[in-house]
């Protein structure tokens, strides 16, 4: 064995012949790669504030295009005791944002420098806005659409979106890819003013989320009946963190189908 | 000696980019900035939008950024933030170095002009209007273009629906194409400033229209009242179709 | 820009009033950025209360307005009466529809009284002969999103002749100053039921 560090791990000169540098040093020759397009992905992640707190959904799903690849994927993450990050897009990236969240939870915990400040939803979003923006200005994106759910200092229910372009906004109820189209409208149909969530109630909010996954399930070939509910509530001055996880898409019928015309050529 | 083949053979080099990422989007939305005798205003739609989406209903983007500044960059609206970000941070600094001392609107102005074009080559995909007062207490707007080309005005629309509020601007503010009665169109209608009442109806009716014509507007409309007397902030309902 | 619909330049503007119309166009023709003619009218009488204006490509404008002409004449020799506007609509319409696959690149209107009952009718088109029937304004040409833009803030309904022409000379003088490839003259029709007006605006020649 060569003693010298330098050489350590590097392939034997007896075997490969003596070590090319000009590998390892190869960086300015070939380009570097950046990620181009999402590979196994997250559909849609649903939100919608209430009276008291937010509810927020995924589903487990990770599609490779039109593969289901996999179908134990969590795609909410507790960052906290009060914030729920809910991730759709890239799975790998996904995973990457985890770990970043992990480690600002571990940072802002373990190495508390601000006389016990609180992490909630307003920073965690504005940190990941800050991440998602600043690798977009790379022209390196995480490929992800992002909802925060929490609270505000104030304890008022937040609720936010940030994307991979670093494109960031509020409302009452969000929702990630299919879900802008299809799950969007019925729960607005619900509280058509964003300032009317108060006039919402925790039940009638689980209720418009389960009926919305249902309607995804039904629609959007890249998800699945699986998913993870998280509701979020501040009841006597503290925050009840309700997180479940392998739910099933209920009530479903396939009725409706008997009556849809209109596809393709005609039946019967 | 040779080496083995490696991955790094140069024919990676020439391996064609299948689709490149595009780092813009269009997030809608138009803004409008009117200057008077004693007051400027800056008025915006709160709808965001991607593509046909209805993204947001209340997203605010006119922004008290310090010392009797107001500020929007509408377009894009994640460059938007981050040039607001950039301007609101730089401020901080400006007063921390500086003694407190206040922040002019003509030097503000001429900061955001390198805001804008320190990214000359990767640009903010906004257009940007600044309001205030200058040193005389008359009301000011600045407008700008994506790099930093900018100017002094006394209104400026912006955004989604510019095309469309821009001639009633000139129309109504300027009083463009209007002549004295009788006088065979020889003589121009004199200017004169509007009262903060007069301006507050225009802008209602501006948008008002461009909400009626033009999808990526409406839901709300917020506007901020640069006074001597600080910033006021009032909001109008738009239509939400 | 090889926009066919917008090399050439120019708008046009139609607004209905109380028992009037009034339809007006700006005069410039031009080759991209360079200004050719100040005496290119867009608007044309087809009998004696209804107007077509025609914008887009200036060939086309031309073609199709002789075309028309053409059209209305055996029209009046078939039925020995004025063409209506609604009918010249729906000529308009089905002229530009037979050519749906390699259409001409024009925008037309229609505005007119009837010539019995002096009803107002305007309407305007896509370039494929889709009808937009409005109650209060049409807009059409390069200037169109100005036009848009002063017509809903100036627009109110039952004006009479006199002030229709003040609001549509207002709407089209502005919208043409904000717009590059219009401008350089207008001109403006009142028609009422007894009498037709013909207005040329003086304007700004940049």
């Amino acid at each position: 064995m060569n003693h010298d560090p330098f050489y350590w791990g590097r392939p034997s000169d007896e075997t490969y012949g003596h070590y090319n540098h000009a590998i390892a040093n190869a960086k300015s020759q070939i380009p570097t790669s950046h990620t181009q397009q999402p590979i196994i992905t997250g559909t849609s992640v649903l939100a919608l504030k209430f009276k008291n707190g937010v509810a927020i959904a995924a589903d487990n799903m990770g599609s490779y295009g039109s593969l289901l690849r996999f179908n134990n994927i969590e795609r909410l993450i507790r960052v906290g005791t009060e914030t729920i990050v809910g991730i759709s897009g890239d799975i790998s990236d996904l995973q990457y944002i985890e770990r970043l969240l992990h480690q600002l939870q571990t940072e802002e915990e373990v190495y508390d420098s601000d006389g016990g400040h609180n992490l909630r939803a307003p920073h965690v979003h504005e940190y990941l806005s800050r991440v998602m923006y600043n690798r977009r200005l790379k022209m390196d994106p995480l490929w992800n659409a992002i909802i925060v759910a929490g609270f505000s200092d104030d304890r008022t229910p937040f609720l936010r979106y940030v994307d991979l372009l670093g494109v960031t906004y509020g409302s009452l109820a969000l929702a990630t890819g299919f879900g802008a189209h299809l799950a969007v409208p019925l729960l607005r149909k619900l509280v058509p003013y964003d300032a009317d969530y108060e006039k919402v109630s925790e039940e009638q909010a689980r209720v418009a989320i389960a009926d919305s996954l249902r309607v995804l399930y039904y629609r959007d070939a890249r998800s699945s009946d699986k998913y993870t509910f998280a509701v979020l509530t501040f009841e006597n001055d503290k925050i009840n963190v309700d997180y479940k996880q392998d739910l099933k898409v209920e009530n479903q019928s396939w009725r409706f189908a008997e009556n849809l015309i209109g596809y393709g050529s005609k039946q019967q | 000696m040779t080496t083995i083949a490696s991955e790094y053979g140069n024919e990676n080099n020439s391996v064609p980019i299948e689709h490149r990422f595009n780092p813009y989007s269009d997030n809608g939305g138009t803004v409008l900035g009117i200057a008077g005798e004693d007051f400027a205003i800056l008025a915006g739609d709160t709808r965001i939008v991607s593509g046909y989406n209805i993204d947001s209903r209340y997203e605010p983007k006119v922004f008290d950024v310090g010392d009797n500044i107001v500020m929007t960059a509408n377009g894009f609206a994640a460059d938007g933030a981050a040039l607001i970000d950039r301007f609101k941070s730089a401020f901080k600094w400006y007063k921390f170095d500086n003694n407190n001392k206040k922040l002019t609107i003509q030097s503000a102005a001429r900061y955001i002009q390198h805001l804008l074009y320190g990214k000359r080559f990767f640009p903010f995909y906004v257009s940007t209007l600044i309001a205030g007062l200058d040193e005389e207490g008359k009301g000011a707007v600045y407008s700008y273009d994506p790099v930093g080309s900018y100017e002094r005005e006394q209104c400026r629309a912006g955004g989604a629906a510019a095309s469309l509020i821009m001639p009633f601007l000139d129309n109504q503010v300027n009083f463009k194409n209007q002549f004295e009665p009788g006088s065979d169109g020889r003589v121009k209608k004199p200017l004169r400033y509007l009262s903060l009442e007069e301006v507050l109806a225009l802008v209602r009716d501006a948008f008002t229209s461009a909400t009626e014509r033009h999808i990526q507007v409406g839901d709300g409309l917020e506007v901020l009242i640069v006074t001597k007397d600080g910033i006021k902030k009032v909001y109008y309902p738009l239509k939400r179709d | 820009m090889s926009d066919p619909s917008s090399i050439n330049g120019g708008c046009a503007v139609a607004m209905v009033g109380k028992d009037c119309i009034a339809i007006a166009c700006d005069l410039r023709l031009g080759n991209q950025s360079l200004s050719l003619a100040n005496n290119f009218e867009k608007v044309f009488p087809f009998g004696d209360k209804t107007f077509l204006g025609l914008t887009g490509l200036a060939s086309d404008v031309l073609t199709l307005k002789e075309d028309f002409r053409l059209k209305h004449n055996l029209y009046k020799l078939r039925e020995e009466r004025e063409i209506e506007p609604e009918t010249l609509a729906n000529l308009v319409s089905s002229s530009l529809y037979e050519r749906r696959f390699g259409p001409y690149f024009v925008g037309p209107i229609v505005a007119g009284l009837h010539s019995k009952t002096n009803k107002p009718f305007i309407c305007g088109f896509d370039l494929i002969g889709c009808i937009d029937f409005a109650k209060d304004f049409i807009v059409s040409g390069t200037a169109s999103d100005q036009l848009y833009g002063m017509c809903e803030s100036l627009y109110e309904p039952d004006l009479e002749p006199e002030d229709l022409f003040e609001t549509i000379s207002q709407a089209l003088l502005n919208a043409v100053d904000r717009d590059a490839l219009s401008g350089w003259g207008a001109v403006v029709y009142i028609v009422t039921k007894d009498k037709v007006v013909k207005r040329v605006l003086r304007t700004r020649q940049d």
